[in-house]
Parts: C-alpha cells; structure tokens; sequence
C-alpha cells in the first residue's frame, strides 16, 4: 500500500497551537489594569462606525463578538468600558511574545488571539513534549499575564486548534501521534473549521459528527461536494488540509534589525585592541541572534574617530551568521580591510537583514548543536576560573621519554572558534588561517593578557 | 458507578494534573548507559549506569580499590562515543593513561579547579551538564590520602596494614587541605544537589569515585558499587592488573546485593598498539577460563 508522502511527513510533525487573550485586549488590560474584572471591548468608542476587535469573557458572555458594529455591541453589554485599539502596542506586544517564544521553539507563530509553535522533535531542556509544551504555555501567561492561556498539541494545525479549543483555560490538549482521528471522531462538526453551507448539508444528511463523516468513502464525499469533500474527508479524520503545512515565523519589521555599540576611552589606535572590542561585540550580538533564532544577511562594522567622520564597512555575507562563533570571522574581516586614519572612540556593529533561522537555535536541540553549547559553557568556565580549568588534552607526535611529554594541553574553545572559522573562509577567504597562525605563533594566555590591560572599556551600550 | 475512591482520584487529577496518579504499570523505566562490559551490564539491573541520576564507586576501606581505574575506563569508553567530561579533583590524572585506555581525548574536557575546592568543581559540572554534557565523571580525592606526607606512591590494598606506618601531618598546600577536608567546603553540599537536579534534567550519566564518600553523596547518589581490591594481578612478580570486586551496596533502581569481580588490567605505557586499543576490563571468569594466570595477593 502506497503512503502518501505529504500526509506521513505531516503525521510525524507536532504542533502547539495556544489560544490567549486577543493582544489588543491585553494591550488594553495593560493600559487600564482596574478593567481587568470588568467587560471590556476593544475598537473604540461606541458612537463610531466600526467593528468590534476584541471582547474580554465578560463581555463574550454578554454576547459580543469581534467583527459586530459597536452600537450592538453597546447594546448587547451596556456595561461594557470601550477602548480603542492601540495598533502600535499590539505590535510591540507581538514582537515580544514572538522573541521569547523563538527561544523554546525553532518555528513560531504569533497570530492575534491564537500562537503556534513547531514541536516537532526533541528538546534538549525539557524531558517530553508536555513539559516543552507546559513551558510554553507558562511563557506565554506570564507574558501576557492571563490566565486563560488554552493549549493544544497535535500532528496537524487544524487538530491542534480543535483540540485547544476543546480543553479549558489553564488546560493542555495533547493528541497522541496518531490518535487525530479518534480525538475528531466523536465532535460534533460544528466543532471542526467547516464550511457553514457544507455543514449544514452533512447535517441535513443526518452526520452530525465527525466520526460519521469519517466513516465515509473519499469518493463519496467527492461526489457530493465535489473537490471540497476530498478535503472534508482528509479534515475529518485528522490529516490536516491544504495549505496546512508548518506555521511560519514572523519577524516584525522593528527586530529585523540588531547591533551594539562600544565606548573606548580616550582614542585606540592599537589594532589588537580593537580585534578585542569587535570580538566582544561579535559575541554580544550573535548571542542576541542565537537567541532569536535568526541569521543576518548584512552586517556592518563602524568605527567612530576622534577626528572625521565615522568610517565603516559593511558585507553581505553568503554564509549568514547566526551567532558568535558565525559572527566573528565577518567582523574580522571588516576590521582588517577597513583603513583608520585618526584613533578610534567608539566601535559600532550592525546586523541587517534578520531572517528566520529555523532549526538553529542551538540550545533547543541535542546532537550538533550540542558539542557548541558545551564549547560554549567551557568558555564561560575558562573565563571565571581561569584558563587551566577546562582543558583538552592531546597526545604529543613526538613524545619522548618523559611521561608528562606525552601529552600536551590544547585550548578546546579556541580549537573550535578556529574550526567554525575555516568554516567562514567563504565569507573572506584569508581570515581564518591567517588568524590559525597568529593564535599559533604565541603563548594564548599572555596575548589575552595584554590586550585586556590595553582595553579601557567604559560602556557597552545596546541599542 | 462511581465509588468514593473513584471520586477522590478524579478530584485529585482535577487537582493535581493528570500526571500525579498512575498505576504501576505505567510507570516509566529507568534507562540506563551500558558499560561496554558484559558481566557488570548483566549484574545491573538497568543494564548499565542509570541515565539521569548520580552513581558512586565507593571504597570499602581506604587504600587501593580500582574504582580511579575503573573509572577511567569508563570514562575512555564514553569517549569514545560521546563528549564525555572529566572532574578532576584529585589533581592526579594523568591524561597518558587515559589515551592508553583506549580514550578519545578529542572528545574529552578535563575540569580541573584551580582552588581543588568541591564546590567550585561540582558548580563546574553542573554548567557543563546543563550546557549538554552528556557524561561526566567525578574524582574525588581520598581525605586521608591528603593528610600523610608526600612520597612514594601507596600501594597497600584496602584493609592491608602499613608497611612503615608514618604518623600523619597537616597538609602544608592550602589546595590540597581543602581537597582534604570536604568540610572546610562550605556550600559543597548545595552544589551537589544542583548538579543532581542538572544530570536529572539533562538525562546525563554522572559516576563519582570517592574513598570515602561523605553522607551527603551518598544520600544523593541512586547507585552505589562498593569496590574492594582482591589482589594483585601478577606474571613473573610484575604488576600487571588489580582484581577488584564490586558489591552494588546501595541502589534506588534495583534490589541491592548483587556482586561481580573485575580484573582491571593496566595498560603498558608508551606501547603504540594499545593506545587504540580497548579498556582492558576483563570479567575474571573469562580470564580463569582462558587460563590466564591469575596471582592473589595476601
């Protein structure tokens, strides 16, 4: 029997989909916080000719509903405080819910009363799929600050939605992988994202529940609804729709770009000084990228003089950075090509161009990912107690007769900076080896040193 | 119909989240890291060192035990699969002898604290498993070992007399006091609880080798393997291997009680061929089958 490929991959995909407060709501909420027990509507004032946005649950009660002309939303809750929409607010509000969900899940949806998330997988931090899906649902209450936060986890967006509608406030849904059809079979069909007209005639026809629909051939179905009832029947017993493929990050247009700016005192024009300031700000910002889950198209290198204008350069980079180690070769580069007549106060890097960088959150996932985050983790240890902390041993080519020559101490973190730096050899060319070989040709430790002592830092301020 | 215990377990996964009352059945398993060594695999219930929790080779008296050898051994074959990390807090490995183990040094972090305190070694660990460390092993220093001065190495067996018994001295390095006296170490304790909590989370194999484990690791610890030395594993008067019994003394996984004997062999120094080649663990019943010669020691 032949699989179809489109519905195994969509099988094996899990997805969160997690209903909230409407953002405009909660933009609302946050601007009046004594309306938070009250029936509250969001569109503006009553008197104006225009729909409802969102509703509050005491409001629902009352029978409001978005889309309705706010003279009958007065008039089916007159109690109700109105408020209008704050389109900057819920932007706002949506590119922070959108950055903190990007570091517990690879790809994230941020829509205005429901969020998807992309469980599929394994998370190195959380121990099954309901402890990553309970940490999300805590993200986005304490985010939000509502309590009301429903969840559902399924194969598809569409059972995933069903079954986040089905579950209560505070509550998780989770349908096992391969129980979609099961999970829709015994819910009325008023439950499911049908068609009102398709609805009613299945009802007329005496299906009143998914099950019963399910229990139908595809060809029957077609016959009676044409290419709508192939879809109804794949709907029906769980196997997603067209166009239900994966939620699709979004980035908005304020996050799509990053950079940090250091203050030096006084003016450097000592070159191995400012390889230092570029490299703390590589890492700064790739942190900030890493964090986000995005790459940068464009990154741009500037440096502000004690005399003159600011010089800089800027590189569009073919392998997009997305995070320290990807970072530090480009800024490298820029900073060997670029040409500094007069010493410099102040050094600025920019990224550009921020897409999404699925899957590369490194934190998220075990395997590669996870020898980079235990490089990293040896660097911070390095750092606090010293560079004989954490080390790596190797064994000497030629080792002598002395037990202790037969080995040698290699610096694991600076081993794989150099290697992930090969790997940016595209970007520049030169940069990697030659860095290899200057890193080779003195003791690591004294030049670190020295270039500490040489870096008066003052400020490192984030824009 | 509902009984009222039916209603009270419903009220309770109201309550409490449906996780909170399961039945025995349907409890998960604990998994576990096989050793690479048939015999002590068989012997364990899990089928190796658990997963997610903390194991301890403990000494049954102070002296030569094999549990550092064992130890390295393990930490060789882990290597070899997986990033696997090494806290040194006995300042004494000799990273040589772990390539002649068979270990992938390349994949290989040895932590050592500059200050020898457990605290700062424990809160190493502890980043590193959290950062992903999958297998970690922890040295600790044998406190008695600290406190006679330094001079030839000790090769009394566990519950041997002294040979030239020598009154012991106040170590005069500040470092090796504070290996000596866990209890100098304020805060060690706290340290080991989030390293617990880490190596749970993570799912990470964590094995200590202690002399004499303080109470609180061992109160932490889900598996403890006592190791006693049998003796000397001997071919014309040469020290070859030490025979090493271990008695799983204490297991929150499985029934205590169980017992196997290992020949740990040492591998030859500065010998090419064996520096690929694998722990030399050896189950002693293959080796008396073989008829390799074993010597005791007493």
């Amino acid at each position: 029997m032949e699989t179809n490929p489109r519905v195994t991959a969509s099988l094996s995909a899990r997805i969160l989909c997690a209903r909230h407060a409407h953002l405009a709501l909660v933009t609302a909420w946050r601007r009046h916080p004594e309306l938070r027990a009250e029936p509250v509507i969001v569109g503006g004032a009553p008197e104006l000719r225009l729909p409802v946005i969102a509703a509050s649950a005491a409001a629902s009660a009352s029978g409001v509903r978005p889309g309705q002309p706010l003279r009958e939303a007065q008039q089916r809750c007159p109690a109700a405080a109105f408020v209008a929409a704050d389109p900057a607010a819920v932007a706002s509000i949506r590119a922070e819910l959108l950055s903190r969900l990007c570091e517990l899940a690879p790809i994230v949806e941020v829509g205005d009363d429901t969020t998807w998330c992309d469980l599929t997988g394994r998370h190195a931090a959380h121990r099954d799929e309901t402890a990553w899906a309970v940490a999300i649902a805590r993200s986005i209450a304490e985010l939000l600050q509502d309590d009301g936060v429903a969840v559902g986890v399924a194969a598809t967006r569409m059972v995933a939605e069903v079954a986040a509608r089905q579950s209560g406030a505070r509550r998780l849904h989770r349908v096992a992988p391969g129980a979609e059809a099961a999970f829709l079979a015994p819910l009325p069909l008023s439950a499911l994202p049908l068609d009102p007209g398709m609805a009613a005639r299945l009802a007329a026809l005496g299906l009143d529940c998914a099950g019963a629909v399910a229990g139908l051939s595809a060809a029957d179905l077609q016959r009676q609804f044409g290419p709508g009832g192939l879809e109804l029947w794949r709907r029906v017993r769980g196997e997603g729709g067209v166009g239900e493929g994966w939620p699709v990050s979004r980035l908005d247009q304020g996050a799509r770009q990053l950079g940090e700016r250091v203050v030096l005192e006084g003016g450097i024009g000592d070159l191995e000084a400012l390889r230092f300031a570029v490299h703390r700000l590589a890492l700064g910002v790739g942190e900030r990228l890493r964090r986000r889950g995005c790459r940068a198209a464009v990154v741009t290198l500037i440096c502000e003089l004690e005399e003159g204008e600011p010089v800089g350069l800027r590189t569009a980079s073919l392998q997009r950075p997305g995070g320290g180690a990807e970072l530090w070769p480009v800024a490298l580069e820029l900073l060997t090509r670029l040409r500094l007549p007069a010493p410099v106060t102040a050094v600025r890097l920019e990224v550009e161009g921020l897409e999404a960088g699925a899957g590369r959150q490194v934190d998220l996932w075990r395997g590669d990912a996870a020898a980079e985050e235990i490089g990293g983790a040896a660097s911070r240890l390095r750092a606090r107690f010293g560079t004989s902390a954490v080390r790596r041993a190797e064994l000497a080519v030629d080792p002598g007769d002395l037990p202790e020559r037969r080995f040698r101490w290699a610096d694991p973190v600076m081993e794989a900076a150099v290697a992930r730096s090969g790997d940016g050899a595209a970007v520049g060319g030169t940069v990697a080896p030659a860095e290899k070989r200057a890193s080779e040709g003195r003791p690591r430790t004294a030049e670190k040193r020295t270039t500490e002592s040489r870096l008066p830092v003052v400020s490192a301020l984030r824009r | 119909m509902s009984t009222p215990l039916s209603q009270a377990l419903a009220a309770l996964r109201r309550r409490h989240g449906d996780g909170v009352i399961r039945s025995g059945d349907t409890l998960e398993g604990v998994e576990a890291w096989p050793t690479g060594i048939p015999v002590l695999d068989h012997r364990l219930a899990p089928g190796g060192i658990p997963l997610g929790r903390l194991s301890l080779l403990a000494a049954a008296a102070p002296g030569v035990s094999g549990r550092l050898t064992l130890l390295q051994a393990l930490t060789a074959t882990a290597s070899r699969e997986r990033t696997a990390v090494y806290l040194d807090l006995t300042g004494s490995l000799d990273p040589g002898f772990l390539a002649d183990l068979g270990a992938d040094l390349s994949a290989l972090l040895l932590v050592r604290p500059p200050s020898g305190l457990w605290a700062d070694g424990l809160s190493m660990a502890r980043s590193l498993v959290r950062a992903g460390a999958p297998w970690i092993a922890i040295a600790l220093p044998e406190p008695r070992a600290a406190l006679v001065p330094s001079g030839p190495p000790d090769h009394r067996l566990a519950g041997q007399a002294a040979v030239t018994p020598s009154a012991p001295q106040e170590p005069q390095d500040s470092t090796v006091a504070a290996r000596a006296r866990p209890a100098a170490d304020p805060g060690w304790e706290h340290r080991l609880t989030g390293l617990v909590e880490a190596v749970a989370a993570r799912r990470a194999v964590c094995l200590v080798a202690a002399a004499d484990p303080p109470a609180a690791l061992g109160y932490a610890a889900s598996l403890t393997l006592e190791c006693v030395a049998e003796g000397w594993h001997e071919i014309h008067g040469d020290v070859l291997g030490l025979r090493t019994r271990l008695t799983v003394a204490r297991s929150k996984v499985s029934a205590p009680g169980e017992t196997v004997t290992l020949l740990l062999r040492y591998p030859r120094p500065f010998a090419t061929a064996e520096v690929m080649a694998r722990p030399e663990v050896v189950d002693l019943r293959t080796e008396a089958a073989a008829g390799i010669p074993v010597a005791a020691v007493g």
